[in-house]
């Protein structure tokens, strides 16, 4: 039975084309005049390149950190391009009518049309195409509702003010070798702010989209939630399918003012590299939010691409009463990689998270949850609760749970469990019975297992992420 | 013929289990196979079915037409076969509904029909659980997730109407239910025969076949039929118990 | 790099005896080794500050010993006696039950190197920077056969005593041959500023069974870091249980590394900790072979400004399939000064096994509090009954009656001792 689940699990990868557009690219390297020239085009003030320098100048002295259970050969900064746009973008189409077709044409074909007529009535699109954002829809109805929902490289022109407010507060810019690199060669990426007491009229989501070879993408998002206002934001990710190793560093940085919600989803299809392990994204993302008083920071993501996925979105739960929630389907295949899970700092009295994880494992792949949860002095009455489950399919895969937890508060409660299992047999055997090929069968039972976490996602997701899985176990019984 | 088992010899872990077992069904007939614990019924239906590990070694069973041994599991459930389970297994978070939708709709797909409409297949369920007094609830939950013994049960016959096979085999599907859910189970199978569709009832005790009469009584003894009947034998079965068998089987052996 | 370390090393050059082949690797492994600090993964919740006030010294002061501090009721045993790491029982004059040999590692018999042979330094190959110092610098110890088929009724146990402001190291290597059956009981205690590494390595054949006991019940200032491996034969069978206090710097590892087929292996694990005591345990759980079975609890109550760290990990290597193995750990946390830090680790390589962890940190039950205050019972009375009723239930787990009658009443004084809210 295990070989036919096995031949399920092999999978094609359906975003792997490349656009035809033709592109400004950066020669290879990274030095300060590389940053300066990355914050010339963009027209940035001389405040956000001295961020970057220092940033730059704080990743030079710092090491590439090598705890995560992942494996790969060391990255070479000085061959990857930090700067690709469209030669199109340069003079800032003002509709979408002056966006080159053949951008649109990418973006439909990954499922995601760009005119506002074709789209999801609830959901305001901003598209990031290597190192430029293409076009971000329903701007004037989100004014409406003085939401701002814009590129961050336009943000800092526009808003420098609240940019310069938040911007590095949750993840400095020292935080981790990642981190300090975004920092200084971030290109876009989205920002969000959310008034006081509005709740954001529609679902925002980015895509990103890396295409040109060598390119590295180093996207930047902070969304700021003031009081109690509420929204909920998704991320998409796909790539070309190359022989070459990409990077993608992110940050994204979430803050949630008193009583306010942030609920931040990731469905994440980066090219995983093919069977053997050749080509993919290497895919270092930090993801912080900072909950204030009664405040909700939650994270779902589904995370099924990339050849190596070092990545912890996590909450600091400063605020009394405050919420982190962290829900996660990982499958890793083929020679994938992932070390992922979250952090859940509790520092607040009667802060509450819960953590819910659901790793599968095919192949020759190593699926990783790594978590820690820090009740410090102070946080009173807090609580949090822990489930890790692992699916295994196949003999030569990894599946391991790296739990972290501390404790310094006598009236916190912390519990986590942790179970391995695989498709069964017998549940198989059931399934098939009832006339399904293996293949569907298993991507049922996969698709049960990971129930929990689905149901988290907004329902315009929920079903996307859901055929995500069915496509990722899809594959080729004779 | 709708069945035709001819001398077949079984194995699991390479002990025989089935010796030399011969069974014919035609189209609409009822048979019932009684026998003592560890005879072979349960492992009849799985190799009927095609489960890993039960091993047909020889003999050979005719399908309509079909030689069962050539399809897979999922290809003998698209030709018509339906096997309810004694120990139905659980399978957390896929819901009863979805995973119905997608067996009617591959065994439909197979018959060449279109897939059935959401609202289509909703009512249908919905009937099919009302016929063995399952609460609409059950659709929603996983699949046997927490579902009590006797819940199990009706399940397995819920599945059954909606999935309308050609040969259903019922396996134990009386054992550890109440008065109450035995009629229910019953009538759910009595619901199903309409003169085509045939059956094989395993059961343990003659109490299934006050209601679901059989036109065929089989006992089943060390791997053989070792004697058939009509409804009689299940009765006098009943009275006298499998004692005598011990004696014969060995008889048979030698 | 520590001063002391280099002082070990040093030290380690003078050390002649028949293991110097043997000490020689280890040496030079140690050589290579950094001094571990908050980046070093394993020391991560474990400061080795307290070296760099080192208060004690290698070398032996004659000190006297009165055996009944150790006397435990109903306990017959035969007791090997280490006063700052020199053994000070006469193995000549002990009376041995059929089937048992002991040998005083600086006077091994025959039969006693080859044992060495096959159990120093090689039940566990990995070892850390203090594994390997007690490797190069142990000198003293004892090496225990038992027989192939013999049944030793008697436990054998292990006295390790250190006194102030003394530095000593000890090593126990046992080797229960086939369908050997034994008990072992490791027994540290001391006074004052000690420092003492106490490692004790079991091999155990086939259908081998052994009851074991760590009982780690150092002062506060000492330092105390030691370890029992158990490498597990086909079909044998351990039934383990380990007591810490915890102290300046206690830090014990336990791995129980199944090479044959069919092993069962039952791990209990408490800690009190008190005052400014730190208690770290590393178990690891190896499962090399298909269809071993472990099952390990550790229990922890943590009062005061107490620190305790708890490490578990269980690997199931590639080919292990059908393997059950299970962890679960409970802290209790009394007080706010305190810190508990655990981490359990699984790390699994193959498909068709059932493994499973749990870790919990948590105040009591309030529904069974409730439960107790309804019956009439006073909250305090309540809280400490249910707090060590958690506690109790591995006490008595522990086969050894005569043990658990003695570490009873000793826990329960020292968890009273303890302020609960
Ligand atoms: N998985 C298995 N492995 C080994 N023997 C089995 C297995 N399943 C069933 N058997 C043996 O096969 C024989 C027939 O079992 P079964 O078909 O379940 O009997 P029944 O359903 O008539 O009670 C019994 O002796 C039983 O012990
Ligand atoms: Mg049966």
């Amino acid at each position: 039975m295990s070989e036919q689940i096995e031949q399920a699990i092999a999978r094609k990868y359906d975003a792997g084309f490349v656009s035809e557009v033709e592109s400004d690219t950066f020669a290879v390297g990274l030095d300060e005049s590389v940053i300066r020239r990355i914050s010339a085009m963009k027209n940035e003030p001389e405040w956000m390149l001295e961020w970057r320098l220092k940033a730059y100048r704080s990743w030079l002295k710092m090491d590439e950190p090598d705890w995560a259970h992942v494996d790969y050969p060391k990255i070479d900064f000085q061959s990857i391009s930090y700067y690709s746009a469209p030669k199109s973008m340069k003079d800032k189409p003002k509709s979408l009518d002056e966006v080159d077709p053949e951008l649109l044409r990418t973006y439909e074909k990954l499922g995601i049309p760009l005119h506002e007529q074709e789209m999801l009535a609830g959901v305001a699109v901003d598209a990031v195409f290597d190192s430029v954002s293409v076009v971000t829809t329903f701007r004037a109805k989100l004014e409406e509702a003085g939401v701002i929902f814009c590129p961050i490289s336009e943000a800092i022109q526009k808003y420098p003010d609240l940019v310069k407010k938040y911007l590095g507060t949750v993840v400095p810019q020292r935080d981790n070798y990642f981190a300090a690199l975004n920092s200084a060669v971030f290109t876009d990426g989205s920002f969000v702010y959310i008034p006081k007491g509005t709740r954001c009229p529609m679902e925002l989501s980015t895509y990103f989209r890396i295409n040109e070879l060598n390119t590295g993408q180093f996207e930047r998002t902070l969304i700021v939630a003031e009081e109690g206002s509420y929204v909920s934001y998704l991320e998409g990710c796909t790539a070309p399918q190359r022989d070459e190793n990409q990077l993608h560093a992110a940050v994204v940085e979430l803050v949630a003012m008193d009583d306010s919600e942030i609920k931040y989803s990731t469905v994440q299809n980066w090219y995983p590299g093919d069977e053997n392990g050749k080509g993919g994204i290497y895919n270092f993302v930090t993801k912080r939010g900072l909950a204030e008083t009664n405040a909700k920071i939650s994270w779902t993501q589904v995370e099924t691409g990339s050849a190596i996925t070092w990545k912890y979105p996590s909450c600091i739960l400063k605020g009394d009463n405050s919420v982190g929630e962290f829900y996660s389907v990982a499958l890793t295949r083929g020679r994938q990689q992932a070390d992922t899970g979250t952090k859940m700092i509790h520092m607040g009295k009667n802060t509450r998270s819960t953590i819910i994880s659901k790793g599968i494992s095919a192949g020759h792949s190593s699926n990783a949850y790594r978590g820690l949860v820090r009740m410090g002095p102070n946080a009173d009455g807090a609580r949090n609760f822990t489930e890790c489950d692992s699916l295994l399919i196949g003999d030569k895969c990894g599946a391991h749970t790296f739990p972290y937890i501390e404790s310094r508060n006598p009236s916190a409660i912390v519990e986590h469990e942790a179970t391995t299992s695989k498709v069964s047999d017998d549940q198989l055997f059931l399934c098939r019975q009832r006339g399904l090929d293996p293949e569907k069968a298993v991507s049922m039972i996969v698709n049960g297992f990971c129930k929990e976490v689905f149901k988290e996602l907004p329902m315009e997701f929920a079903v996307e992420a859901g055929k995500l899985l069915e496509i990722s176990l899809e594959g080729s019984v004779g | 013929m709708m069945l035709s088992i001819k001398d077949l010899h079984a194995s699991i872990d390479g002990k025989e289990i089935l010796k030399g077992l011969n069974l014919d069904i035609k189209p609409g007939e009822v048979h019932a196979i009684m026998g003592p614990n560890g005879a072979g019924k349960s492992t009849l239906g799985y190799v009927l079915s095609g489960r890993d590990g039960y091993q047909a070694d020889s003999g050979t069973a005719q399908f309509n037409g079909a030689d069962l041994f050539d399809l897979e599991v999922e290809e003998r459930a698209q030709a018509g076969l339906f096997l309810a389970f004694q120990y139905p297994v659980e399978i957390p978070g896929v819901s009863n509904m979805e995973f119905m939708k997608e067996s009617v709709n591959a065994i439909r797909e197979k018959r060449g029909d279109d897939p059935l409409s959401a609202s289509d297949f909703l009512k249908k369920a919905k009937e099919a659980c009302k016929q063995v007094d399952l609460p609409l609830a059950f659709l929603k939950r996983g699949v046997n997730e927490g579902f009590s013994g006797g819940e199990k049960k009706r399940n397995e016959i819920m599945q059954m109407i909606l999935l309308e096979p050609k040969l259903c085999i019922l396996d134990e599907s009386d054992s550890g239910l109440d008065v109450d859910a035995l009629q229910v189970v019953a009538n759910g199978v009595n619901s199903q025969r309409d003169g085509k569709r045939s059956f094989i009832v395993v059961t343990h005790y003659q109490r299934l076949l006050d209601y679901i009469e059989p036109d065929y009584v089989h006992i089943l003894a060390d791997g053989k039929i070792v004697k058939s009947g009509d409804a009689s034998l299940a009765k006098e079965v009943e009275k006298t118990g499998y004692a005598w068998l011990g004696a014969k089987a060995e008889e048979a052996d030698a | 790099m520590s001063q002391w370390l280099a002082d070990v090393i040093d030290r380690a050059g003078s050390v002649q005896d028949w293991l110097s082949p043997v000490r020689g690797e280890a040496l030079a492994t140690l050589q290579n080794q950094q001094w571990p600090g908050r980046r070093t993964e394993a020391w991560r919740y474990t400061s080795l500050h307290p070296f760099d006030a080192l208060l004690a010294q290698p070398g032996s002061t004659s000190v006297q010993v009165d055996s009944r501090e150790f006397a435990i009721e109903g306990l017959e045993s035969l007791d090997l006696v280490f006063v700052n790491g020199e053994l000070h029982t006469d193995i000549g004059s002990l009376s041995l039950p059929a089937g048992l040999s002991i040998s005083a590692l600086d006077q091994p018999t025959d039969n006693a190197r080859s044992v060495a042979g096959q159990v120093f330094t090689q039940v566990k190959p990995e070892r850390h920077l203090f594994g390997l110092v007690n490797d190069v610098l142990a000198t003293s110890g004892v090496i225990i056969d038992i027989a192939d088929g013999a049944s030793v009724e008697t436990p054998v146990r292990v006295i390790n005593l250190v006194t102030d402001k003394v530095e000593s190291h000890n090593r126990v290597l046992v080797r229960l041959g086939k369908q050997a059956t034994a008990t072992v009981i490791e027994h540290g205690s001391g006074d004052g500023a000690s420092m003492n590494t106490a490692f004790a390595e079991y091999q155990l054949g086939y259908e081998a069974r052994l009851e074991h006991y760590r009982f780690a019940l150092h002062s506060a200032d000492a330092i105390h870091i030691g370890g029992s491996h158990f490498q597990m034969g086909e079909k044998s069978r351990l039934n383990s249980t380990l007591v810490g206090y915890g102290s300046q710097l206690s830090r014990l590892d336990v791995d129980i590394h199944h090479a044959g087929e069919h092993a069962f292996a039952k791990f209990n694990n408490i800690y009190l900790l008190a005052e400014n005591e730190h208690f770290d345990l590393h178990s690891t759980i190896e499962h090399a072979v298909p269809n071993g079975t472990t099952e390990e609890n550790a229990r922890g109550i943590v009062g005061d400004n107490a620190k305790a760290v708890f490490n578990g990990r269980i690997h199931i290597h590639p080919d292990a399939q059908k393997t059950l193995a299970e962890l679960n750990n409970r802290n209790l946390l009394l007080s706010r000064r305190g810190q508990i830090n655990t981490k359990p680790e699984l790390e699994i390589y193959a498909d068709d096994v059932q493994c499973a962890h749990g870790a919990t940190v948590a105040e009591i039950d309030d529904e069974a509090l409730y439960y107790m205050l309804s019956r009439g019972i006073s909250r305090s009375q309540a809280l400490v009954m249910l707090n060590f009723g958690f506690v109790q239930e591995l006490i008595e787990q522990m086969p050894n009656k005569a043990l658990r009658d003695w570490l009873q009443p000793k826990l329960k004084t020292r968890f009273e001792g303890m302020e609960v809210k």
